[in-house]
């Protein structure tokens, strides 16, 4: 008795740990990739098996397409300038003032108010007409922009408040790799006499390498998944210029019913941050610099 | 042996994660089984709040007070979209509602997926004056040969005036009856200042109204194909694009349009706005804050009047047990009698639902009070229904794009615009 249950003592630990992750995790991307080969409108019970059909049709849909690219854009420039603006932010106020710290609590507010009340205020902020930001443009004798009105914009508008709301945590975990680097180097480094620029290049960036790698490949997975200011701020729109990959599954599951069709753009979904998430892995032993 | 207390904490914990499940739903199974004595619960869900769901409320407390064997239990959901995905899912999930609204154009896609009941026999049965509903409500309550909902809160799309401005540019007040008059009504109205004749955000329900006053329809009449790339749904654009183009109309695109058209009839930026029947009472608070005078029009016509309607039935969920069936059927049934929908027409300016309830001597008074809410009524003569295919809701979204695109990008010409959207529409319709 007591040697059974030695053996098995370790699998009832991790039990509760591993029924959670099957019954969330496992269970639904299985069930998933079953719906993705199949057409099923969420009630009927017979789901008809169509092979690769949904893929087929997803690869010659325009506003899949279309949400792909969107998707490849944002990531692109907010996760790009977001990572710069940190870098520079956090060597910036990485000063142990009060004045310091209390820029660093202010860049990080918004990290910690919720996705959905920023989209509604940037909403505001933007509004063609009354938005406070062609108010300012106005002022200072700007051409105005249409903002989250015109395809043209509306994208960017987007971008713009994804780094807002990321930059302030991406600073912050910045400046905790700064100061995690020993002294001494810099110490060293000022007994050669380096300048401030290669001691930059030959310690300080080499030292958070691992730190803004983690970042950039957390902010890709997380901006692959753009959806609430999406659903809130232009539900996709003008001209499916703001679709983005998880709000068009949302679309064709909940709005249109088309379950498979969905589940199969959910497919192409993870198989992007699988990707993702290998590099992460393979890149994370070999490329990065770790003392 | 030491840690064996800890062991069968865990699994015991785990099994009753597992088994905090299964008493769940055989709860909820015992819920919905119908038993012999105290009234059947049923549910209902509706869509918007403010004015439409302060009514919806009211009629279920009424409801729920004028007899005891039925209790419902009334609850909010969104708009009609979030509503309409909420009972697909509950549906899924086995926790549906006994009765809902589906917005009209989306009777077809419910009904056809099994998930509303066929409520001809319950009508049969208790002999319904169908005869009594308004005719030209009735059009998106039929999916083949059957009725799987009754007229409730149902509109049509009107036009708002403001009286004030047009007076003041020397022009008649009761409004253009023609695109023509219209089109030069929208070009004295706009002025220097930023004023435009109308804000007119592009909604496809406006557009079958475009479509049916030139003469055409959105889609052919089995809705097997999209025909409004013939002539009358290209004219709507281009008669649309005109205005556009000269600046006496203004076009906002993105999610917020139909706010910032709002916005700018209240704040007299715009002199005119189309909008649902079931903004009337909003409109009119607006007017009065704003020191303006409202009135009400027939959307004008081109070659002759014409509109759809718009709005909700009421349906009923099929996958519950007889008795709650009956139960819902007997809620739907009072819903819509006469006393009801005349108290749901005067709470928010909906239609009411039946030739008798438009008769009665409550509705003609508030018509001689407020003309303004006569408009409506008249205007059902013109009135058809909106398309039912299924796939009507992911079509809307092609035509809007296509739509919007030939207004705003100056490389696209609007029969190419809509050649397009007509051939991705038509891969859909079957």
């Amino acid at each position: 008795m007591s040697r059974w249950l030695e053996r098995f003592r370790p699998y009832l630990m991790v039990a509760p740990a591993i029924i959670v992750f099957v019954l969330f995790f496992i269970y639904p991307i299985g069930y998933m990739i079953y719906l993705s080969f199949h057409e099923w409108d969420f009630i009927s019970p017979d789901k008809q098996f169509v092979g690769l059909d949904n893929f087929a049709g997803l690869s010659e849909h325009p506003e899949f397409l279309k949400s792909l690219e969107n998707t490849f854009v944002f990531t692109f420039f907010s996760v790009g300038i977001t990572t710069v603006l940190a870098l520079l932010l956090a060597l910036w106020i990485n000063r142990p003032t009060r004045f310091y710290g209390f820029v660093q609590g202010a860049v990080f507010s918004p990290h910690i108010i919720s996705l959905v009340s920023i989209a509604m205020l940037w909403m505001w902020l933007m509004d063609p007409q009354y938005g406070l930001l062609n108010w300012g443009l106005e002022m200072f004798g700007l051409p105005q922009s249409e903002w989250l009105a015109s395809p043209e914009t509306a994208l960017y508008s987007i971008i713009l408040v994804a780094i807002w709301k990321s930059i302030g945590f991406n600073t912050l975990i910045i400046i905790a790799g700064l100061q995690s680097i020993p002294p001494h180097l810099y110490e060293a480094a000022a007994l050669d006499q380096s300048s401030r620029f290669t001691s930059f290049a030959k310690i300080t960036f080499p030292m958070i390498s691992p730190t803004l790698f983690f970042l950039i490949i957390m902010n890709l997975i997380g901006s692959f998944q753009v959806f609430e200011t999406i659903d809130i701020m232009t539900q996709g729109g003008p001209l499916q210029s703001t679709n983005t990959l998880v709000y068009y599954i949302y679309e064709y599951g909940f709005r249109f019913f088309q379950l498979g069709y969905a589940s199969s753009a959910g497919v192409i979904l993870l198989i992007v941050l699988s990707i993702l998430t290998v590099l992460y892995f393979f890149l994370m032993s070999r490329r990065v610099h770790y003392q | 042996m030491r840690n064996y207390p800890l062991a069968f904490a865990i699994a015991s914990s785990a099994a009753l994660i597992l088994g905090g499940c299964t008493n769940e739903s055989e709860e909820s199974a015992a819920q919905s089984t119908p038993s012999g004595d105290g009234p059947v619960e049923i549910e209902f869900w509706y869509a918007f709040g403010d004015k439409i769901g302060e009514n919806n409320e009211a009629l279920v407390e009424e409801f729920n007070a004028s007899q005891d064997e039925i209790v419902v239990n009334a609850h909010y959901q969104g708009d009609y979209a979030d509503l309409h995905s909420q009972t697909q899912a509950s549906v899924a999930a086995g926790n549906a509602p006994h009765v809902t609204l589906n917005e009209i154009a989306s009777m077809g896609a419910f009904a056809e997926a099994g998930m509303t009941e066929d409520l001809t026999p319950y009508i049969e049965n208790d002999d319904v004056d169908l005869d009594d509903f308004v005719e030209g409500l009735m059009g998106n309550s039929y999916v083949n040969d059957g009725i799987y909902g009754l007229p409730y809160l149902r509109s049509t799309p009107i036009l708002y005036l403001n009286k004030t401005l047009l007076e003041e540019e020397g022009l008649d007040p009761e409004g253009p009856q023609t695109w023509e008059e219209f089109e030069q009504y929208s070009e004295t109205l706009s002025n220097d200042e930023g004023r435009v004749g109308i804000t007119l955000p592009v909604n496809v329900w406006f557009y079958e109204a475009f479509v049916k006053q030139s003469g055409g329809s959105v889609l052919n009449e089995d809705e097997t194909e999209a025909s409004f790339n013939e002539a009358p749904g290209v004219e709507a654009v281009d008669y649309i694009k005109g205005m556009y183009d000269s600046g006496s109309i203004k076009v906002p695109t993105g999610d917020e349009a139909g706010q910032i058209a709002l916005q700018d009839f209240s704040n007299q930026q715009s002199a005119m706005a189309f909008s649902s029947t079931a903004d009337l009472t909003n409109y009119m608070s607006i007017a009065e804050e704003n020191g303006f005078e409202l009135n009400t029009a027939f959307m004008p016509k081109n070659e002759q009047f014409g509109t759809p309607t718009g709005g909700a039935n009421l349906v009923m969920i099929s996958s519950h047990p007889e008795e709650e069936k009956t139960a819902a059927w007997e809620f739907i049934k009072w819903m819509t009698e006469p006393e009801q929908t005349i108290t749901a027409s005067q709470n928010t300016g909906y239609l009411p639902m039946r030739q008798s309830a438009i008769e009665s001597d409550e509705m003609q008074a508030l018509y001689e009070e407020v003309p303004q809410f006569k408009v409506a009524v008249d205007q059902l003569e013109y009135a058809g229904p909106r398309p039912l295919n299924a796939n009507y809701s992911e079509a809307q979204n092609i035509l809007r794009d296509a739509i919007t695109s030939a207004l705003i990008q100056e490389d696209v010409t609007t029969q190419e615009a809509l050649d397009e959207a007509t051939e991705r529409i038509n891969g859909l319709l079957n």
